[in-house]
């Protein structure tokens, strides 16, 4: 591999970002899975870099998991991202960032289709206004939470309390990042670094001192695939995809894996699980999985939080090998609180892979 | 060009998912649902520009149009500036709106899927939401999920999310107002009937099966009597 | 009347153009932007169909170099219309006017590493048609490691819109064969895979040679476009396409993988043409006055075309072609006498 090669592609998909003054909308995914990380990323931004990040509770989903399943005609999942887009509007704001990728895809294929069709533009923005009298503002700039803690990872590098290094040995940790089909796959050059090899997550991992891992299934998906997963029946094909990937990874050793999609990370968590059960393999150290975050965790980790903070106990794939590696200190008998120190029954433990 | 063909490319997704295929198969060689169904991408877009009317509906009846999970990979391969991904999304849309859907299998997972998606929407607003991912239905969540499921307040309070709650935040609750304006939104927009649609197509479909309605939808959602492998 | 005619390119288009020209009568200034005579052809091994000696056919191009002034690592800076004169000053300080120009430019390849799926200059395996007649020049490349699977892949930067190339660059597919066929003899072990979208083997013993690739090299040909490449943890690549024929995916693991960059259009046309006001076609490609009856003829009096400079072209092609445009060249001077 050349890594200079992979450097002069870079440069060609450099993506302005705005440095402040942001209209946040959250994720439908996230929310539900990693509510630690929406919390660590506003936290971040606001109160360690200073930013102004503002949210209204008027937001809704933007219907991108429906839409992708059928569930809804395009026309209503258009309607719905207008209606954001009115929102962020009548609130000030230019610049709109989302923390969900299925969002990002979608918010940015919409803005296209609106320009390629100004027709449709007009049927939308007739639909907003007969079903909720807003009118659409359409954002300046668009952003996926990724791409502003990839646009301040250097700032949170100079405030690191810990890095991704691995303080046993002094080498840097090895990380496979895993990047959401619909950050660029579709428009590359609305990602930072392009399609093939993007950097958003890649330059977080430079930036923090680890080690990126290629491996040939890199850019394959994690398998989601809206109904093959929300559908019971369908989950083989889930399953399968987060599979080919771990069985293509296995070999590097990873020590960890960050991910910039609401889902990928809760599917390359709860897959290995399965796989564990199932099959008896697991695919970390010992016995254990490969931990699997998402970037908003680990740029909390880097910058001192307290792991449980960032519920990284939500995880079912152990995370404490690779808290000890960094050198993060946590208690052991913190983890599965709740709210005040309140003692909670823990959870069970699965039989092939192990958790702590 | 037929009648199906004409409603298709009506479709703003047709017009620009579907130029000229080349048959170069970029899209199927990397596509996640190729290497596990039976399923070929190329040949779907090459059946839709050949406007053959027989070999579409064909399509819109079948299995195959359901079997793309829409990671849309071959969006950045396609060397003429085409969507295989698109023109999948174009044929289910006119599957059920023709009521086809119903005849395949995987067309019959519409009924729950579009019943879990839609509720959740326009009862919280949310497409994924805690209170409605149940364990029996995934116990992929693990153990830790359950874990999730059976602590819910305990678990999100002490990450600092504002559950049911007032203002902004993590999973509060959406204002009526805001949920008001969704329900407005689909019914303007084609969702509210979209599941009409469904659900008068699938009763139909459950009656011809001869099995009851709630039985109908537990088989869409959990069984698989067909062979949808690539072996 | 002698005429000074300057000719643009100093590949195998404005060599033999250069000679034909002096031999009516009048005086060819040649110059060419590289340090020798011989555009991409001098960088090159052995040619298609039936293995053609480069160095014998350069040999033969630049036999017979007498009255035919020439400049090496030379480039246009100006081209001013003066009546019915051209006046061109160069990179060298030198000045001329020329009565007529004849654009023998060229094409440039296509730059491989645009194909970023492909992986070049990122995977350490992975090299392009001409470093593999580099290869097989001087025996060095670092990336060539007595393969056992090797790969070659047609239409890199070719019919591809996203590539902004949508024409078929025509003289690869052919390459592709002799080349798979030369790296059997190196390596008669190795196993070769050739994927291809169509094979455009349209010349005269190109068929042959497809023949000869199936029958006595025993090349593989896949009928599909490669989609993506990458690396193991062996070093090794992995190439993913569709066996279009099958309709199923595959995934083939290689020890060498070359890449069959197309003709792009010359990447000075752009300036050159707006010193002259020559057309240039969407694809890039100069536009003759018409594709089929004065295909070496520009629209802009006294500036005419050979080669590649107008499209995709083989060798016989285009020394046909400068053949071609001598002969309305000084056409063109018997007309203003």
């Amino acid at each position: 591999m050349i890594f200079q090669g992979k450097q002069k592609i870079w440069s060609d998909y450099q993506k302005e970002i705005p440095d402040d003054h942001w209209f946040y909308v959250r994720s439908c995914i996230r929310q539900g899975f990693f509510p630690g990380s929406e919390v660590a990323f506003l936290d971040i931004c606001r109160n360690k870099l200073g930013k102004d990040f503002f949210e209204t509770e008027h937001h809704t989903t933007c219907g991108g998991i429906a839409y992708h399943a059928e569930a809804l005609p395009q026309e209503t999942m258009m309607t719905i991202i207008a209606r954001q887009f009115a929102l962020m509007g009548e609130h000030g704001y230019k610049n709109y960032v989302c923390s969900c990728i299925t969002s990002f895809g979608l918010y940015t294929e919409v803005l296209e289709d609106w320009r390629t069709f100004p027709d449709l533009e007009d049927k939308i923005r007739e639909h907003l206004w007969k079903s909720c009298r807003r009118e659409l503002t359409k954002p300046e700039y668009l952003a996926h939470a990724s791409d502003i803690i990839y646009k301040f990872r250097n700032e949170i590098a100079a405030k690191a309390k810990h890095r991704l290094v691995n303080k046993f040995t002094g080498e840097p940790l090895r990380v496979v990042e895993h990047i959401g089909c619909h950050y660029s796959k579709m428009f590359p050059s609305k990602g930072v670094g392009g399609a093939e090899y993007p950097y958003v997550l890649a330059g977080m991992i430079d930036s923090w001192g680890g080690e990126v891992i290629d491996y040939p299934e890199r850019r394959h998906c994690c398998g989601f695939g809206f109904r093959q997963y929300l559908v019971k029946a369908n989950r083989g094909y889930s399953m399968s995809n987060t599979h080919k990937k771990f069985e293509s990874m296995e070999p590097y050793k990873p020590d960890m894996i960050i991910t910039n999609c609401p889902g990928c990370p809760y599917f390359m968590d709860r897959w290995q699980y399965v796989i564990a059960e199932q099959t008896g393999k697991t695919y970390g150290e010992n016995g254990y999985g490969i931990p699997v975050f998402t970037y908003e965790e680990v740029a909390g980790l880097v910058l001192g939080y307290d792991p449980w903070d960032l519920g990284l106990q939500m995880h079912q794939v152990a995370v404490e090998p690779l808290l000890d590696k960094m050198g993060v200190k946590y208690n052991k008998k913190d983890k599965y609180k709740g709210s005040g120190g309140k003692i909670l029954k823990i959870p069970e433990f699965p039989m092939n892979i192990k958790c702590c | 060009m037929g009648k199906l063909y004409e409603q298709l490319i009506r479709d703003y997704r047709i017009k620009e998912g579907l130029k000229a295929c080349i048959n170069c198969g970029t899209c199927t060689a990397i596509c996640p649902a190729a290497e596990f169904y039976k399923y070929n991408p190329k040949n779907i877009v090459n059946i839709v520009q050949s406007q053959d009317d027989a070999q579409i509906e064909e399509l819109l009846k079948g299995e195959q149009i359901w079997y793309c999970g829409e990671c849309m990979s071959c969006v950045t391969r396609c060397p003429r500036r085409n969507a295989p991904g698109l023109v999948v999304m174009a044929l289910r849309s006119l599957s059920i709106d023709l009521g086809y859907f119903v005849e395949s299998e995987k067309g019959r997972q519409m009924l729950p899927l579009t019943r879990r998606m839609q509720s959740n929407i326009l009862n919280y607003g949310y497409c994924v939401y805690p209170r409605t991912f149940l364990y029996k239905d995934h116990p992929e969540y693990g153990l830790t999920g359950k874990w999730v499921i059976e602590n819910m307040e305990d678990v999100y309070e002490r990450l600092g999310a504002n559950l049911d709650g007032k203002g902004p935040g993590i999973l509060r609750k959406i204002p009526d107002e805001s949920l008001a304006e969704l329900k407005a939104i689909f019914d303007e927009t084609g969702a509210t009937r979209r599941m009409e649609i469904i659900e008068e197509a699938s009763k139909l479909k459950a009656k011809e099966m001869g099995i009851p309605y709630d039985e109908y939808e537990r088989k869409a959602f959990e069984d698989t009597e067909k062979d949808h492998l690539n072996h | 009347m002698k005429r000074n005619v300057l000719i643009i390119g100093g590949g195998p288009a404005g060599m033999e153009a250069a000679r034909r020209i002096r031999d009516y009568g009048h005086t060819p200034i040649l110059i060419e932007k590289e340090s020798r005579l011989g555009g991409h052809l001098a960088k090159w091994h052995k040619l298609f169909p039936e293995g053609e000696s480069t160095e014998e056919l350069l040999t033969s191009l630049t036999a017979d170099m007498e009255g035919i002034n020439y400049f090496t690592d030379t480039n246009i800076v100006s081209i001013n219309k003066l009546k019915n004169l051209y006046v061109a000053i160069f990179s060298n300080g030198i000045s001329v006017q020329a009565d007529a120009i004849l654009f023998a430019t060229g094409f440039s390849m296509f730059p491989a590493e645009k194909k970023e799926e492909y992986g070049y200059g990122i995977y350490n395996h992975v090299i392009t048609n001409a470093d593999l007649e580099h290869f097989f020049n001087t025996g060095k490349d670092p990336r060539i490691k007595e393969p056992k699977v090797i790969g070659f892949v047609h239409c890199v930067g070719s019919r591809d819109e996203k590539a902004g190339n949508r024409q078929c660059s025509k003289v690869c597919c052919a390459t592709a064969l002799k080349q798979a066929c030369e790296m059997k003899e190196l390596y008669p072990d190795a196993t070769i895979y050739c994927f291809y979208m169509d094979l455009r083997m349209f010349g005269r013993k190109y068929e042959d040679l497809y023949l000869n690739a199936q029958r006595k090299y025993g090349i593989l040909f896949v009928r599909g476009r490669v989609s993506e490449v990458s690396e193991d943890i062996d070093g090794r690549l992995v190439v993913k396409a569709e066996d279009t024929l099958v309709g199923k995916p595959i995934r083939i693991t290689m020890d060498l993988l070359v890449l069959m960059a197309g003709m792009s259009p010359c990447v000075e046309n752009p300036k050159i043409a707006s010193m002259t006001g020559v057309h240039i076609g969407e694809d890039g490609f100069f536009m003759p006055r018409d594709l089929l009856y004065r295909s070496v003829e520009s629209h802009s009096k006294g500036i005419f075309f050979a080669g590649a400079a107008t499209g995709p072209k083989t060798i016989p092609e285009t020394l046909n072609e400068a053949r071609a445009a001598a002969m309305a060249i000084d056409h063109y001077f018997k007309q203003k006498a």
